[in-house]
């Protein structure tokens, strides 16, 4: 009880901070999201459109994220120095693998007569992908971000050990300065925004499968 | 939801290109940067360096923490991302320069004027003298465990090293000179088990008796709080690690107000001093600008 | 050249040690894997067949929450709590393992066609018969997939478990962080992407022939 009253006041004391640190968080994935999207849905049409380079294309994003992710900070840390930008990077590399694989995913799964009556109608293949591949494919886009932004939320926890902010930054320095109070101030509402991003992401989801039927 | 999702994603772009637009202090002076790593030592120093610059001159001092370790703070000062960090002149023997540049010693002059001479010319930066602290390796066990066996140097140990456990940071079981390796050939026993950790739960481990040894730091007030007793170094196997200020040539010659103010805090602070600070800070909780200040408003700096 | 000369050097001089922590980095993963096969597989068997929808969606749910929560705030929690060194690293792990193996396993049983199983009831088969020679074999496909995305998972986050003294391959990576040494950070990371990729490569097999079964 007395843990709880005391992480409280804590909370509450440091109410802004806790705040400007978890706007810090929120940009750095929004961040690191919007250039994984950026780059990842063009390289998920690519693959779907050229099976020849789909393992490839699939096999170096899926290896990107099996980098542990202490040691890939470590590594961006050597080349692109301290701070916000390196996280992003960061952050970026980690969300590829769901966004690529999913856009794949999505295009490959539209129906085979779907494709057929388009070119029956007289699409091109651009037309086929902008108008019906790629709008098709949304729901499983939607379920690679939802699941990128989970791992984005929790990666950048991490974020102090390579100079960035965030709430890593109550974790980490709750760590080495042995305070539970710090450790929690920062872990609750990292596993909040986590766990919203999870629930709207989902609903946005869902939405989208029920438009598409 | 689209128009949504891309509106605040906008503003949170705009909202990031706004804050890191090139800045400078209120009172129209530079913003420097200082570094620290995870201990809470260099966290201390960074206070002590930010509130005699804020008070002494128009500039300010930006400190950010929890680098993981010296290499890294380094790093940054290299690429000019830091300009101030609190570094240890044992560093020099960890594998930043060729055998033959560096010769190991364990004897505090001789390792400052090796770290002094070759990172001040590898990083173009000034190394102080020590601020009077030392923060090195030693070996530490739970003083009732001494006194019942009659513990007193780390050769002692020996006799009992088989049944213990060790713990120590990540990096120690595989330091070429002053680690896990070298201790062994140089004490002749190794322990029944040595699990590298973060350095807070190293203290924590032994509180509790998961751990039996560890590689305490020097100034490490868990030290006082867990009651343990440093062994003494009758080999004299571990080099010194004396704490000192650096800071990028660039800004001290620039600013000459600057570089009195870091001059002024070499032999500031005793080993003793420091531990008292970090006891505040990490047990007692309190905040580590709150402890920096109290300090130097005691010793009159203020 | 020199490059590569040096790296030989570096294993000549630290294969044992390397060694060690590749295999300490194994036994957390496989004692992870299977602790969580163990606890999992029968829960999500009985909750396809429980017929409180609200308690299943509270597993669900209390899953999903572990996974959101970061994973170095989850291992700074499990110190207050389990103390240090390999019985938080394994909790902690195997929390995180829970939502992908219980999930895929419930969606394979739940998948399997019900006319499928009126017939087994049809031809008296009992509950634990119609399980053990239908519902399982045909749900294997879906419990080896979940076990194959949970594995490369795993590999990759038992790096942290050298944060709290847990050992494997994380240690070799944070004490190239500390001891300036980009030798141990590569290594460290490369083993742990093998292992993984390797681990991938035979789940892979297994998955096939099953579902080829």
């Amino acid at each position: 009880m007395n843990f709880i009253t005391e992480l409280g006041q804590y909370m509450i004391e440091n109410s802004s901070e806790l705040f400007a640190l978890t706007v810090e968080h929120i940009a750095m994935v929004a961040y690191g999201i919007f250039f994984a999207l950026l780059v990842g849905i063009p390289l998920g049409i690519i693959a779907a459109k050229y099976e020849k380079l789909a393992p490839i294309i699939i096999s170096i994003t899926s290896i990107l994220q099996l980098v542990p992710s202490l040691a890939m900070l470590a590594i961006l840390m050597l080349y692109f120095g301290l701070g916000f930008q390196t996280m992003v990077i960061g952050l970026f590399l980690y969300s590829l693998m769901p966004i690529v694989r999913n856009t794949y995913v999505g295009i490959k799964e539209v129906d085979d007569s779907i494709i057929e009556a388009g070119k029956g109608s007289g699409m091109t293949a651009f037309q086929l992908l902008t108008k019906l591949q790629f709008p098709l494919s949304i729901p499983f886009l939607m379920a690679g971000l939802r699941v990128a932004s989970v791992i984005a939320i929790a990666v950048a926890c991490i974020g102090p050990y390579i100079g960035a902010e965030g709430l890593g930054k109550e974790i980490i320095s709750g760590i080495s300065l042995q305070s539970d109070v710090k450790i929690y101030a920062g872990a609750i509402p990292a596993t909040i925004i986590a766990i919203i991003a999870d629930v709207a992401l989902g609903k946005v989801e869902k939405k989208t499968k029920q438009r598409m039927a | 939801m689209k128009k949504i999702l891309t509106g605040s994603l906008l503003a949170l772009l705009l909202l990031i290109t706004t804050a890191c637009g090139n800045q400078s202090s209120a009172e129209g002076g530079e913003i420097f940067e200082y570094g620290g790593q995870k201990n809470t030592d260099p966290k201390i120093m960074g206070q002590i360096v930010k509130l005699l610059v804020e008070d002494q001159t128009i500039h300010e001092v930006n400190i950010t923490e929890d680098i993981p370790a010296s290499p890294q703070v380094m790093g940054a000062i290299d690429r000019g991302e830091f300009d101030f960090a609190t570094l240890y002149s044992g560093e020099v023997y960890n594998n930043h320069f060729d055998e033959d540049q560096v010769t190991y010693s364990t004897d505090p002059e001789k390792t400052l004027n090796q770290a002094q001479a070759l990172f001040g010319e590898k990083y173009d930066m000034k190394w102080y003298d020590s601020i009077g602290f030392s923060n090195q390796y030693s070996i530490a066990i739970k003083r009732d465990f001494a006194e019942e066996n009659n513990v007193e140097t780390m050769s002692d140990l020996g006799d009992y090293a088989n049944d213990l456990t060790l713990g120590t940071d990540n990096s120690w079981i595989e330091r070429a000179n002053d680690g896990y390796e070298g201790y062994q050939d140089t004490y002749g026993y190794s322990f029944g088990d040595a699990r590298g950790m973060d350095v807070a739960l190293m203290y924590e481990g032994i509180a509790s008796g998961d751990l039996d040894v560890v590689t305490a730091y020097t100034v490490d007030p868990q030290i006082v709080e867990y009651d343990l007793k440093i062994l003494e170094d009758d080999q004299k196997f571990f080099p010194p690690y004396d704490a000192s200020l650096v800071a990028r040539n660039e800004v001290i010659d620039e600013y000459p107000e600057i570089a009195e103010i870091l001059d002024s805090i070499v032999g500031m602070i005793t080993t003793e001093e420091m531990t008292e600070l970090m006891y505040e800070v990490d047990i007692k909780k309190r905040s580590i600008e709150e402890v920096a200040r109290e300090f130097l408003e005691e010793k009159g700096l203020l | 050249m020199e490059l590569i000369t040096d790296y030989i050097a570096f294993w000549q001089d630290k294969y044992d040690s390397i060694l060690t922590y590749t295999y300490e980095h194994l036994v957390i993963s496989f004692v992870v894997i299977l602790l969580s096969i163990i606890v999992t597989v029968p829960l999500a068997i009985y909750m396809t067949k429980m017929k409180n929808e609200k308690i299943k969606n509270l597993i669900f749910n209390i899953a999903n929450v572990f996974q959101t929560i970061p994973t170095v705030a989850l291992l700074a929690i499990m110190i207050p709590l389990l103390g240090i060194g390999f019985i938080p690293s394994i909790t902690a792990l195997f929390l995180y393992a829970l939502l992908p193996l219980l999930r895929n396993t419930y969606t394979g049983i739940k998948s399997i066609d019900p006319s499928i199983v009126e017939a087994a009831k049809g031809m008296g088969f009992s509950t634990f018969g119609r399980l053990f020679k239908i519902e399982l074999p045909a749900a294997l496909p879906y419990v080896m997939s979940g076990i194959r995305v949970t594995t490369v998972y795993i590999i990759s986050w038992t790096t942290l478990a050298a944060l709290i003294g847990g050992g494997g391959l994380g240690d070799l990576v944070l004490a190239g962080i500390g001891y300036n040494d980009k030798h141990m950070i590569f290594t460290g990371t490369i083993l742990a992407i093998v292992i993984a990729l390797i681990l991938d490569l035979i789940f892979g097999k297994f998955e096939k022939k099953f579902s080829k079964a």
